[in-house]
């Protein structure tokens, strides 16, 4: 047993993998082989997900700062060692991944009818490179982790996308290397850097964030290569205006894709820059505070205008990301207790609410074969409980109160308010122009008269789909009732990574903002 | 005279000591195999072909273990010091053989196909092995050059071995007229260094440098300059590259295989051991450091950029592999601008150069293997839709152009990633910054193949009726020899799919553990 939880994550991170590995050996020839495949790519991802519930059930808020943690040399004259660990931050993003992959495997099992195996093999593949880039301590290992989940990405955009796929595929994977490989040489130079002040080779964070860079000034060396590195994240979060491949990658991507997309891949940059680009350099990061404020707030506004006038539904909440991720791009860079802890609990609400948008608009897809929000009208009348729960979607999504979204959005607001209150207003507007597209959109299509006759025909969710949405219909309300749940193994991580940042924090905010949330969301469910 | 020689030579140096005889022994059995085949091509051609095949792959099988056990042996001079079996040495030899037994393998069905049975091909390849194996372990500028033409007389031969196919001989024309004047540039330097050190021997040449640091004299730069440049148009670097694309295009596939491999890996082995003798980085006065660095930058800039936005444009596959492995060269050059300065020398250069071998070597056989007869059908069109005819071959040729373009988990990322690191601590940030941008341009190219095989529907009509065949067909398709066969099919021979097979496994190998290569490499370089 002390084997087995010395080596959860490693177990956790390389189980979808060798599961794809058995998957490739099954027979592929007829239907009902095809339904078996895609139900051991399921199997294998609940079992994943269980097993990072024992994470859960392990980690100890008030712990070490990475638990669970395993090392092994892999290239020591490089100091690059197979090195893992979790803290609270990566506890949820990790379950988030777990939660995520077996929703998009179940509902691939109507949409995808071709080269089946392939397509969980690469679903199953991209699984172990996110945990893995998730709970990966070694720089080396990271990257590493980063990259191959592209080479997955690219095959499930290019071969089971829609028209534009291959042109889509293409600009994902060359937008998202441009920034890796600045940010790879960023990472020799660190190493570089650890080894002229250390006298040895270590490519692990926790040894990387003891280097003394000089760090003043616009183009100082920590300037320059947290420029580096924030250039990969931001592409990959995505923030304006590197975020055009985003709209692309979505709109053609399939429903599980998108989902992925959207729900993990792009928390990759917002995690990025809390784990790595933060506290390697705090001077630079105050340095450039204002710069990607800004772009955060333009973000927001920007992607919610763009939002407004998509006639595609997939499109609309393509740009909607952009606008939500601008939020997680102002509150980490707020600085502060509350907009961090803002930040890292929009990434979740963003996983589960704009994962659930795309599993909507996949679903009605494959019943009406088309997107455009003109073809649509009156949908409320044929499909009910497709309404309700697209309903439910869309209040998360433009962060009505009780549900998660308002949680999120109002920390990072009042986060940001310390920081910088304009930066608070601009994204204030934006929660509006928010609602603005969001329920002109819903209106359109789920409202008025049913304008074609075709649409009568739809039927409405049957089994499968409800169990696909529930549990992140439940989600949204468990997390907009029930903060506290998940700040309590969150808290201390974000202390730990605002100290590691050298950022002073103000304490009586924090406070009144923290009895803020105990008292008038939950206080209860913790006690 | 009798004087002169008597005190030039000396006599303990000329005899052959045990060591020194098992240094020699890898050179020694190629030597002897490579003259056994020779003789075994007066069979009957039924008889010879499959004969010389065999005896080939048995040379090379023994050269290689001869190499392999003295890869951890110290350094020995041999030949009053005009050879040195060193680590090095061996290590290349390894990889020259190994390139050239893939080559091989590669080529027993190709030549078929081609209507080309002829034994004597083997028989070059093995010449052609021996030149690079001498060329590495040369300690003298004489030596090495007559290693340099023994390599690259047969390796004309090579090209135009395709005699009826009028680019084949435009190629090797091209490639003979282009190569001797490189020679005799090479010459010439060689010349002159030799006038200005008094030595043709390369670490006579270094102690003189080091001494005469402060005051280096004209002819010895010219003399440096046109040996370098002799080099870079050996390995086709810019400005020197305008041979290379039409010479891989035109030469028969598995033979531009081995060019790009084999023959890229010996010059830039011997160039790295001159490169050094010539005191780059220790010793050299600093004006003429900083004049062959900063050249050298540029070359190696030039290459990358002009190499990588070429391959762009290109929709042939052989003709876009022939830019990227310029492109290579550019990466390389990198490495050996960086050698000099940081903890790990040259062993990056060599790691990459394992590895570049490796998958490179992989994908031209995998395109010969898909190519039709006189090398046509290796266009992006004819690759459309080939995952779903044969999957394994689109695995295998995805795991080598991901490798190309340095993705992780694949050879390809650790060798860039050492190589690049290296270049860092070298203080090459800008450098690094550049090639890292062109790498990312190349990924395009790179991915542009993938996307054809897996997301493209097939388009070539002939090609429709062939039912995919994993590997466990192989067997059956590989016994017809019929041209009409070749031109509708790919046949999945066995010899060529153990080489790629075995060309897959190290790649990904090498990307995951590399460690025990990298210590090899390491090992290689602290004998230089």
């Amino acid at each position: 047993m002390a084997f087995f939880s010395d080596q959860l994550l490693s177990g956790l991170i390389f189980l979808p993998l060798v599961w794809a590995l058995i998957g490739l050996l099954f027979p592929a020839s007829s239907e009902s082989q095809k339904k078996w495949i895609s139900i051991w790519a399921l199997a294998g991802s609940i079992l994943t997900f269980l097993l990072s519930l024992g994470l859960y059930q392990g980690y100890m808020p008030q712990g070490l700062e990475f638990q669970f943690k395993e090392s092994v040399e892999w290239l020591p004259f490089l100091g690059i060692s197979y090195s893992l660990g979790l803290d609270g931050i990566s506890l949820w993003l990790v379950i988030l991944t777990t939660l995520i992959t077996p929703i998009v495997i179940l509902a691939s099992f109507s949409s995808i009818k071709t080269e089946v195996k392939k397509y969980y093999f690469f679903i199953l593949t991209l699984e172990t490179a996110m945990l893995g880039a998730f709970v990966a301590l070694d720089i080396f290992l990271f990257y590493i982790f980063w990259e191959v989940m592209l080479i997955p990405m690219y095959f499930l955009i290019g071969i089971w996308g829609g028209k534009e796929r291959t042109f889509a595929a293409m600009k994902f994977f060359l937008y998202t290397i441009v920034g890796s490989l600045l940010m790879l040489v960023a990472i020799f130079y660190l190493i570089y850097q650890h080894q002229i002040q250390f006298g040895v080779y270590s490519a692990s964070i926790l040894d990387l964030v003891r280097l003394q860079l000089p760090g003043s000034g616009w183009f100082s060396t920590q300037s320059l290569l947290f420029l580096a590195f924030a250039l990969a994240f931001a592409i990959k979060v995505p923030l304006f205006p590197l975020h055009t491949w985003l709209p692309d990658a979505h709109v053609q991507a399939p429903t599980a894709g998108s989902v992925i997309l959207a729900g993990v891949l792009l928390k990759m940059g917002g995690y990025g820059f809390i784990r790595f680009a933060f506290p390697l350099f705090p001077e630079a990061v105050l340095q450039y505070q204002l710069v990607f404020l800004i772009l955060g707030a333009i973000a927001i506004v920007y992607g919610a205008w763009v939002a407004m006038i998509q006639p595609d539904v997939k499109k609309l909440v393509a740009y909607s990301s952009v606008s939500h991720m601008g939020y997680v791009i102002i509150g980490l860079f707020s600085l502060n207790t509350i907009g961090v802890t803002g930040s890292i609990y929009q990434m979740l609400n963003h996983g589960i609410s704009t994962g659930a948008l795309f599993l909507l608009v996949g679903m009605i897809y494959e019943r009406a074969h088309t997107r455009q929000i003109s073809d649509f009208g009156g949908i409320t009348k044929i499909m009910p409980l497709f309404a309700l729960a697209f309903m439910i979607v869309t209040l998360s999504s433009i962060a009505v109160p009780g549900t998660n979204g308002f949680v999120g959005e109002f920390l990072i607001l009042l986060g940001t308010w310390q920081a910088n209150s304009w930066i608070a207003v601009i994204g204030g507007l934006g929660v509006i122009f928010g609602a603005v597209y969001m329920l002109w959109m819903f209106q359109r299509v789920m409202f008025g008269p049913v304008t074609q006759e075709k649409l009568r025909g739809l039927s409405d969710l049957n089994l499968r789909e409800g169990v696909i949405l529930l549990p992140l219909i439940f989600l949204i309300f468990f997390m907009g009732l029930f903060p506290n749940f998940f700040f309590s193994k969150m808290d201390a991580s974000v202390q730990r990574f605002l100290v590691k940042s050298r950022v002073q924090s103000t304490p009586s905010l924090e406070r009144s903002a923290f009895s803020f949330n105990k008292e008038l969301l939950n206080g209860k469910f913790h006690q | 005279m009798e004087n002169f020689t008597s005190s030039w030579i000396q006599t303990d140096l000329l005899s052959l000591g045990a060591s020194q005889v098992k240094g020699l022994m890898p050179y020694f059995w190629m030597i002897v195999g490579t003259l056994v085949a020779l003789m075994a091509c007066l069979f009957k051609e039924r008889l010879s072909n499959l004969l010389v095949f065999s005896l080939t792959l048995i040379t090379l099988v023994v050269g290689f273990m001869t190499s392999w056990g003295l890869v951890w042996t110290e350094s020995v001079p041999i030949f009053n010091a005009m050879m040195v079996s060193d680590s090095f040495s061996h290590l290349m030899n390894l990889v020259f053989i190994s390139a050239a037994g893939i080559t091989v393998l590669g080529s027993w069905a190709y030549l078929k196909k081609e209507g080309l049975t002829y034994p004597e091909y083997y028989v070059l390849l093995l010449f052609s092995t021996i030149g690079m194996m001498l060329m590495v372990s040369a300690q003298d500028l004489i030596v090495l050059f007559i290693a340099l033409e023994l390599m690259s007389l047969t390796v004309y031969t090579l090209v135009a071995f395709r005699r009826a196919d009028r680019r084949c001989n435009e190629a090797s024309l091209k490639y003979f007229v282009l190569g001797g004047a490189a020679s005799a540039i090479l010459l010439y330097g060689a010349a002159l260094i030799y006038g200005a050190t008094g030595s043709t021997q390369l670490p006579t040449i270094l102690s003189m440098v080091q001494i005469d640091a402060g005051q280096v004299s004209t002819v010895f730069m010219v003399g440096a300059w046109l040996v370098i440049a002799g080099f870079l148009f050996k390995v086709a670097s810019v400005p020197f590259h305008m041979w290379m694309p039409d010479v891989y295009e035109g030469a028969p596939m598995p033979i531009t295989g081995f060019m790009t491999t084999g023959l890229k890996a010996a010059s830039f082995a011997a160039f790295a051991r001159v490169f050094i003798s010539l005191g780059y980085g220790q010793g050299l006065s600093d004006y003429l450091q900083v004049h062959i660095h900063d050249l050298m930058w540029i070359c190696a800039l030039l290459t990358m950029i002009i190499g990588n936005l070429i391959a762009l444009t290109q929709t042939n596959l052989k003709r876009m592999l022939a830019y990227s492995s310029i492109a290579h060269t550019g990466y390389l050059m990198v490495g050996m601008i960086a050698g000099a300065f940081n903890d790990h020398g040259y062993s990056p250069v060599i790691f990459y150069l394992m590895t570049y071998s490796i998958m490179n070597i992989g994908a031209f056989i995998l395109l010969a293997m898909i190519s039709k007869r006189f090398d046509v059908g290796a266009n992006l069109q004819d690759f459309s839709g080939l995952a779903k005819r044969h999957p394994w071959l689109a695995f295998s040729f995805s795991v080598f152009m991901l490798s190309m373009a340095g993705i992780p988990p694949t050879a390809g990322f650790v060798a860039k990633y050492l190589l690049f690191y290296a270049a860092v601590q070298a203080g090459e940030v800008v450098l690094v910054i550049l090639s890292v941008l062109c790498s990312a341009i190349s990924v395009y190219y790179y991915l542009r193949v993938i996307l054809v095989m897996y997301m493209k529907e097939s388009i070539t009509p002939s090609m429709e009726g062939v039912p995919a065949s994993g590997l466990s067909e192989l067997s059956s398709t590989s016994s017809g020899s019929g041209v009409g066969v070749a031109l509708s099919s790919i046949r999945e021979t066995p010899f060529a799919v153990v080489a790629v097979g075995l060309m897959v496994i190290l790649t990904i190998q090498l990307g995951v553990l590399p460690q025990q290569w990298i210590e090899i490499a390491k090992q290689a370089v602290s004998s230089l």
